[in-house]
């Protein structure tokens, strides 16, 4: 089943595509997209199970960083291909009113 | 790593707390429709589904519990967080909120949700934490829904784990 890209997804999507190579946790994306980190939390479980995304606990020690471990996120190889494919695809309103769109609806 | 999380979220016993509130509904429902008015056949079902659940709850009442034993009645302490729940700011009702959540969803689903609404919880700045609470209270119950969803398609169609 392919992928409904909404507004918030598409941000997603772009947060993650800025560096593909790069790993981000929830409340990192939630800033990177304006979206509230409650928002952003279906949309990873959604791509990740489409195989677009894989995530992994951060290997630390709680006690000792003093915060709980973050669950990071990162495109597969094919979700980033599948990812840029989508977004240049997708009809929309890029940028700011990308954001200010989802602003507005930010736990949607 | 997966975060330290309560031994309470045992799916036995998980199971068992949703089956004796069905038990309770199925028999208020009877009582309420009267099935003791039901001509013919009709009654069957009832008696079978109450008696079913009956025996499932008690079933799952007697393979439950955790070597250590019964630590706290609803699990809604407020520790329920790994290191000790320390979310400073974060009212009580929200965090019983959380975890009320975290309960509507398939058990490892359901600990990894409250794992990482924890851990995003804990960095994300006071002035925004009220939003973020809300916001994952609010997308909770169709994370739930499409998390049981999944299960069920998994059950039906057994593939490899989720890494949890």
């Amino acid at each position: 089943m392919g992928m409904r890209l909404t507004v918030q997804v598409q941000l997603v999507l772009q947060a993650l595509l800025h560096d593909p190579a790069r790993e981000m946790y929830g409340l990192e994306l939630s800033e990177e997209t304006g979206l509230q980190p409650g928002t952003a939390y279906p949309i990873l479980l959604r791509l990740e199970r489409e195989g677009w995304v894989n995530s992994r606990w951060e290997d630390v020690d709680p006690r000792a960083e003093k915060r709980p471990a973050r669950r990071y996120y990162r495109l597969t190889a094919g979700g980033a291909v599948q990812a840029s494919a989508a977004l240049a695809g997708a009809s929309r309103p890029r940028g700011s009113a990308l954001r200010r769109l989802a602003e507005g609806d930010g736990v949607a | 790593m997966m975060p330290a999380i309560d031994p309470r979220y045992d799916a036995r016993r998980k199971r068992a707390r949703v089956a004796v509130f069905i038990t309770a509904g199925a028999v208020v429902a009877s009582s309420a429709l009267g099935v003791t008015r039901f001509s013919g056949w009709r009654w069957l079902p009832w008696a079978l589904g109450i008696t079913l659940i009956i025996v499932f709850c008690a079933v799952s009442m007697n393979s439950g519990g955790s070597p250590r034993g019964r630590r706290g009645m609803s699990g809604l302490g407020g520790r329920d967080l790994a290191l000790g729940g320390r979310l400073d700011g974060l009212a009580a009702h929200r965090r019983h909120g959380l975890v009320m959540v975290s309960r509507m969803m398939p058990g490892p689903a359901g600990r990894r949700w409250l794992a990482e609404t924890e851990s995003v919880l804990w960095e994300i700045t006071a002035v925004r934490r009220g939003a973020a609470v809300r916001s994952y209270v609010l997308s909770g119950p169709r994370v739930a829904a499409a998390m049981w969803a999944h299960a069920c398609l998994r059950r039906v169609r057994p593939g490899p784990r989720d890494p949890g």
